[in-house]
């Protein structure tokens, strides 16, 4: 069974906002990367999964129970850090935060102990004691990580966790997230309209758009070999690709590269590198290198808008 | 700071550690919103100003009891400025106070800076979270309406000739203090609190909790000073003086310059006021949180 599974999953806002429309989807283990523009549905769906809103339509459960109706059994599991600001500003992390553990229903010893480790986790240090009024943005993302690692959660939602961050500061958090999931063995859903964050830490990828399923898969998959091998050379590629295309095998020039169809040749992936090696000493030509061509996200949402923009001119 | 974070972090990092201890659930997370509550309430972990005005109230609102078991010693019970009957409508001013100045402690910066959504993504319901800040609040205001007037219990008993003499005399005062006093912080707690609810800053709150019951006294004095039919109208504006008749309907003794005293309506019309009051109170916090988006 998914450790987090939607039917169905619509929330129509008041208003005629239509956040979800019908996302079906099953998450399992590790740091799936929840993508999606601005508005595509990604705070919506986490809401509803910790209980906070209702559905609309659909289904939600998490470890298997409900969101509608055992919010409260799920809450006590999973760690929340919303995306806008949440935090007090009179008091310190330490207080806020061993608050927050005991909040969760760890007791009060155990909270204190929490608090000082985690905050220790996310590198707050002696400033930990200052009222958090006086934080940088930076200082308050570590603030609201913490508070929703205390507890130990089996799953944490992070709604864009670098939001207000300059580049420093993502890298650190970005960091945090990787620890979070591969030292602590946490699940950690991580919601982000920057495919770049996701490429980096996540090893699982859903993918939303207009509230709905745009496509997901683990994150090797989207970027696996595509199929084709890409010769960039210090010369015009053409000799090069007529050559090969005369050998058979199917080879176009694009500029100072050669991409070869690997998957359009009989003789196996060697032979191809063979009549390389061996065209390219005849043509007296420098390599720079060879390689794979792998996917990339962005052709994801390439796609998509593709797609839409299609469907758009067709409607036009 | 003189260590650099990773340097720290070689020295300490023992890395993260599970937890597989208790988990309290929904009545953890009630009892630590009242526990933090009542904390805030007296300013603890505060600075020292957030400590002066609620335990300022505490002590004036004791200072009668004092005196009053004072005057029994020196003079015996000649003078009796303070009994049980009068004492809260007698420190009547403070409570209000006591309410503008900490109601908006519990729950403006939650509402301000957004917090809710951390609340209410724990094991708790949005009704549980303003129950606790009720109980919170209304434990704190008993160190004013049941606090001083126990003082006052333990005084007269001590003062007494004969220390088990006092104690028969004066025990069957208490279930009507342990009922004023609860009373008395059930129903204010809950007006500051839904009052403090809609304001979106903590002075602005204080203000308005101050407001309504200035406006509601001076309005039934003015009611009062008409006469006539006004006389029993008056009681009815001013939240203090609804609690003192439920309390004069439930326990007895007549406070003499309080307007029930004057006033000549069936006394249960008290008790209903003070329920529609709490009822208004509840309901008012129950849809403010619920239309809080999170």
């Amino acid at each position: 069974m998914a450790l987090i599974s939607t039917r169905a999953l619509t929330k129509r806002y008041p208003g005629g906002i239509t956040a979800l429309d019908g996302l079906s989807v099953d998450i399992e283990e590790g740091i799936v990367g929840l993508v999606g523009a601005n508005g595509a549905g990604k705070s919506t769906l986490i809401k509803i999964l910790l209980g906070l809103v209702p559905a609309s339509d659909g289904e939600a459960r998490v470890f298997g129970l409900d969101a509608a109706t055992h919010g409260s059994a799920i809450r006590e599991l999973v760690g929340y850090m919303p995306e806008h600001d949440s935090l007090p500003t009179d008091v310190s992390a330490t207080e806020f935060v061993s608050h927050m553990a005991r909040v969760s229903g760890l007791p009060a010893g155990a909270a204190r102990e929490r608090t000082a480790d985690v905050l220790r986790h996310v590198g707050l240090y002696e400033e930990r004691y200052r009222p958090i009024g006086g934080y940088s943005t930076g200082m308050k993302q570590r603030v609201k990580l913490a508070q929703a690692l205390v507890h130990d959660p089996r799953i944490l939602f992070l709604d864009e966790p670098t939001n207000g961050l300059d580049p420093a500061g993502r890298d650190e958090m970005l960091g945090l997230i990787e620890r979070i999931g591969r030292d602590f063995g946490m699940t950690a859903i991580v919601a982000s309209h920057l495919l770049g964050e996701i490429e980096r830490v996540a090893d699982w990828l859903v993918a939303i758009d207009a509230g709905r399923l745009l496509h997901t898969a683990a994150l090797s998959s989207f970027t696996e070999r595509t199929g084709q091998l890409l010769v960039e050379t210090e010369e015009a590629g053409d000799p090069l690709a007529a050559a090969l295309a005369a050998r058979g095998i199917e080879a176009h020039a694009d500029g100072r590269s050669v991409v070869i169809e690997l998957a359009a040749t009989r003789d196996g992936d060697h032979a191809v590198y063979d009549a390389v090696r061996d065209e390219s000493v005849a043509l007296g030509l420098p390599l720079v290198r060879i390689e794979h061509r792998r996917h990339r996200l962005e052709d994801l949402f390439r796609v998509a808008e593709a797609a839409a923009e299609g469907a758009d001119d067709r409607v036009a | 700071m003189t260590a650099s974070p990773e340097a720290a972090g070689t020295i300490y990092d023992i890395g993260f550690r599970h937890y597989d201890g208790p988990r309290l659930g929904r009545r953890g997370a009630i009892a630590a919103i009242v526990g933090a509550g009542v904390r805030a309430v007296f300013g603890f972990g505060r600075s020292g100003r957030a400590k002066i005005l609620p335990w300022g109230a505490v002590v004036l609102a004791m200072l009668p009891a004092g005196v009053a078991v004072a005057i029994r010693v020196l003079v015996g019970d000649l003078v009796e400025l303070y009994n049980y009957e009068n004492y809260l409508w007698g420190i009547g001013a403070l409570l209000p106070i006591f309410v503008a100045a900490q109601a908006p402690e519990l729950v403006v910066n939650d509402m301000r800076h957004h917090v809710l959504p951390l609340y209410f993504s724990r094991p708790l319901s949005r009704l549980d979270y303003v129950a606790a800040k009720l109980a919170a609040l209304a434990l704190g205001l008993l160190s004013l309406t049941l606090g001083p007037v126990l003082l006052l219990f333990l005084g007269r008993i001590l003062a007494a000739d004969d220390v088990v003499v006092g104690i028969g005399d004066e025990v069957a005062a208490l279930p009507a203090i342990v009922g004023s006093g609860l009373l008395h912080a059930a129903v204010l707690a809950s007006i500051g609190l839904a009052i403090s609810s809609l304001a979106g800053r903590r002075a602005y709150a204080a203000g308005a909790v101050l407001a309504v019951f200035l406006v509601g006294g001076v309005v039934s004095g003015i009611l009062a000073e008409q006469g006539g039919a006004l006389l029993d109208v008056a009681p009815f504006t001013n939240p203090l003086a609804v609690l003192d008749g439920v309390r004069e309907w439930l326990f007895g003794g007549r406070v003499a310059d309080s307007p029930v005293g004057s006033s000549s309506v069936p006394p249960p019309l008290y008790a209903v006021a003070a329920l529609l009051l709490t009822a208004a109170s509840w309901t008012t916090l129950a849809l403010r949180y619920r239309s809080v988006t999170t």
